[in-house]
């Protein structure tokens, strides 16, 4: 288990998409990264994730910078799931989710009765039992989410990275996928960072929000101080006035999604 | 043990099985039929036919395995060593180098001609990647193989038909694909190679079924990504090139195999798939060859043109389900 801090973090391709990320979260935490499409979150979640190289400033896993971990090591800490789809051939779910187990089988990548179990329980853990031994290719996109975030559970990380989990679900699949999320983090003491979109979400759900827009953080606290009428003006470059008639409403449909999702 | 993975084993175990029942009966077929035992049959099945059929095993194993390694590289299932111009690249080196010192009067050792192949398969190779970054379209890419494949077989033909030398008359052969006239010595290097191969392939199944998942999945998971790539390429390539080096190059194995395999077995988990594949590219080369050899004899076709004909077809039937599902 271990804390995450970025400091002074710049991130992007050749040029810069965000700078001056500072950000710290603890064990059993969630850290929601919001803003508007294009601002940089899946840049940032990409670069922690070690899938892109940071342009500058620190990332630290507990008291340790993360480029000084070894590749194995970081594979058991952090575990992510992507907007990226995969295609794997003729794979059942379950196959897929074992997966998972990659940093902890030996040289083969046989698994273990532990693996099994571990596999079982991440399985079970995103009520994934019904589908688990069909085919990947041929289950439906909320279907296929859990999957991912299973395997991801199963490879026991300290760290989760999520990158838009809930986009393109139905409302009850937000509602799954979010109240496991919260799950892990709660009993398993997982960290977890991940973007979304739907603010209404984020008071129920994180813990700290982060706001990016335009290559800035532009807020950084707890879900009541950040999502704010003036905040969401500015971050979606709304009419003067809209920001708050938005936020009223949806502080309204947080707190029943709150109850929804406890 | 889960249920599927007996059932894996299994169909492997008897896969091997038929594999050296059919190894017993080719050696009983040949243009010249021996019924009684002398010393002369003996020779013909020790020399002739053995040196043969064990070539045919190996390399028809060798073929399909390189074909399985292209098809995690790229993601996709049609890709094979000689879709993509890479056994191709490879004929044109070893012609070239052949003639080279056959007009010095020097010949070449077979190691010299697997080193020739390499270099070929690698030139190719390295053609087909700078080609994938710019073409995204893997149906397209194939066009593209095929297309290097034509360039290289006429830059060969070229080369055979200006060569004055009587041993040309062989190269053709070799060129069009053709075991015949292997020898024993031949036989172990070419099999020394492919072993060596195939137990790497097989150590490198965890990695492999990581990547699987695409590259950002397998990074996460520990994998050394670059490692991988120069690993797949480096011995996709060397298994391609050791079987154009010794029989030319030999169509459609490499990508179809893999297919029929993962129907079979409906698995595409590389611990099973790469003893699999080496297996079921045996069996078929092996056939292949047989037909090849008996079924005008004393005229043999060349390999490929069998080849073509059963395996085509499950190209093209790849091709047209992978349009039906988008």
């Amino acid at each position: 288990m271990g804390s995450m801090e970025t400091r002074g973090l710049s991130v992007g391709y050749e040029k810069i998409v965000v700078d001056d990320f500072t950000v710290d979260i603890k064990e059993g935490q969630i850290l929601a990264l919001i803003g508007p499409n294009g601002a940089g979150k899946s840049t940032v979640l990409k670069t922690i994730t070690g899938q892109i190289k940071k342009i500058g400033g620190k990332i630290y896993i507990g008291d340790e910078e993360e480029s000084r971990i070894s590749p194995q090591e970081m594979a058991r800490r952090l575990s992510m799931v992507t907007t990226e789809r995969i295609h794997p051939n003729i794979m059942t779910c379950r196959e897929l989710v074992a997966t998972g187990r990659y940093p902890y089988t030996g040289i083969l990548g046989i698994l273990s009765e532990h693996d099994n179990k571990k596999v079982d329980e991440a399985i079970e853990l995103v009520n994934g039992l019904s589908i688990a031994d069909m085919d990947f290719s041929k289950i439906s996109d909320g279907q296929r989410q859990r999957i991912m975030l299973a395997r991801a559970i199963c490879q026991e990380p300290d760290f989760l990275i999520l990158d838009e989990p809930t986009s393109f679900l139905d409302l009850q699949y937000k509602i799954d996928i979010l109240s496991i999320i919260k799950r892990l983090a709660r009993e398993n003491k997982v960290a977890v960072i991940m973007s979304i979109h739907e603010l209404e979400f984020v008071p129920a759900i994180a813990d700290a929000v982060v706001a990016i827009e335009g290559t800035k953080v532009r807020a950084y606290g707890k879900p009541e101080d950040i999502i704010t009428g003036d905040n969401i003006e500015s971050l979606y470059h709304m009419k003067k006035g809209m920001g708050k008639v938005a936020a009223s409403g949806l502080w309204d449909y947080a707190k029943s999604l709150r109850t929804l999702l406890d | 043990m889960q249920e599927k993975t007996k059932r894996q084993i299994l169909i492997i175990t008897i896969a091997v099985a038929v594999l050296g029942l059919l190894c017993y009966f080719a050696s009983k077929i040949g243009s010249q039929n021996l019924t009684e035992s002398s010393e002369l049959a003996a020779t013909i099945i020790f020399q002739v036919r053995l040196p043969r059929i064990v070539a045919a095993t190996v390399l028809g194993g060798a073929l399909a395995l390189s074909g399985y390694l292209l098809q995690i590289f790229f993601g996709n299932p049609i890709a094979g060593p000689y879709v993509l111009g890479i056994s191709s690249g490879a004929k044109l080196v070893v012609a070239l180098v052949m003639v080279f010192f056959l007009n010095q009067g020097i010949s070449i050792s077979s190691f010299g001609m697997v080193l020739a192949a390499f270099v070929g398969s690698l030139i190719s190779m390295t053609v087909v990647l700078l080609l994938s970054a710019k073409v995204k379209n893997m149906s397209m890419l194939v066009v593209c193989g095929v297309m290097i494949g034509y360039i290289c077989s006429a830059i060969t033909d070229f080369v055979v038909t200006f060569a004055n030398d009587s041993n040309i008359v062989n190269l053709h052969n070799w060129s069009l694909g053709s075991f015949s006239g292997m020898n024993w010595p031949n036989v172990w290097i070419g099999a020394g190679i492919v072993g060596l191969c195939l137990v790497l392939s097989f150590i490198f199944s965890k990695p492999i079924g990581a990547y699987q998942l695409g590259e950002n999945y397998a990074r996460n998971m520990g994998v050394n990504i670059t490692l991988l790539r120069v690993g797949l390429i480096g011995l996709s390539s060397l298994l391609s090139a050791t079987v154009t080096a010794f029989a030319g190059p030999i169509s459609f194995v490499g990508i179809a195999v893999p297919h029929i395999m993962r129907s079979v077995l409906k698995t595409d988990r590389p611990l099973v798939m790469v003893p699999a594949c080496f297996v079921g590219g045996a069996i078929i080369t092996l056939v292949c060859d047989t037909i090849a050899r008996s079924a005008f004899a004393p005229t043999e076709v060349s390999i490929s043109s069998v080849t073509a004909v059963f395996l085509a077809p499950v190209v093209i039937y790849l091709m047209v389900k992978r349009r039906g599902d988008r």
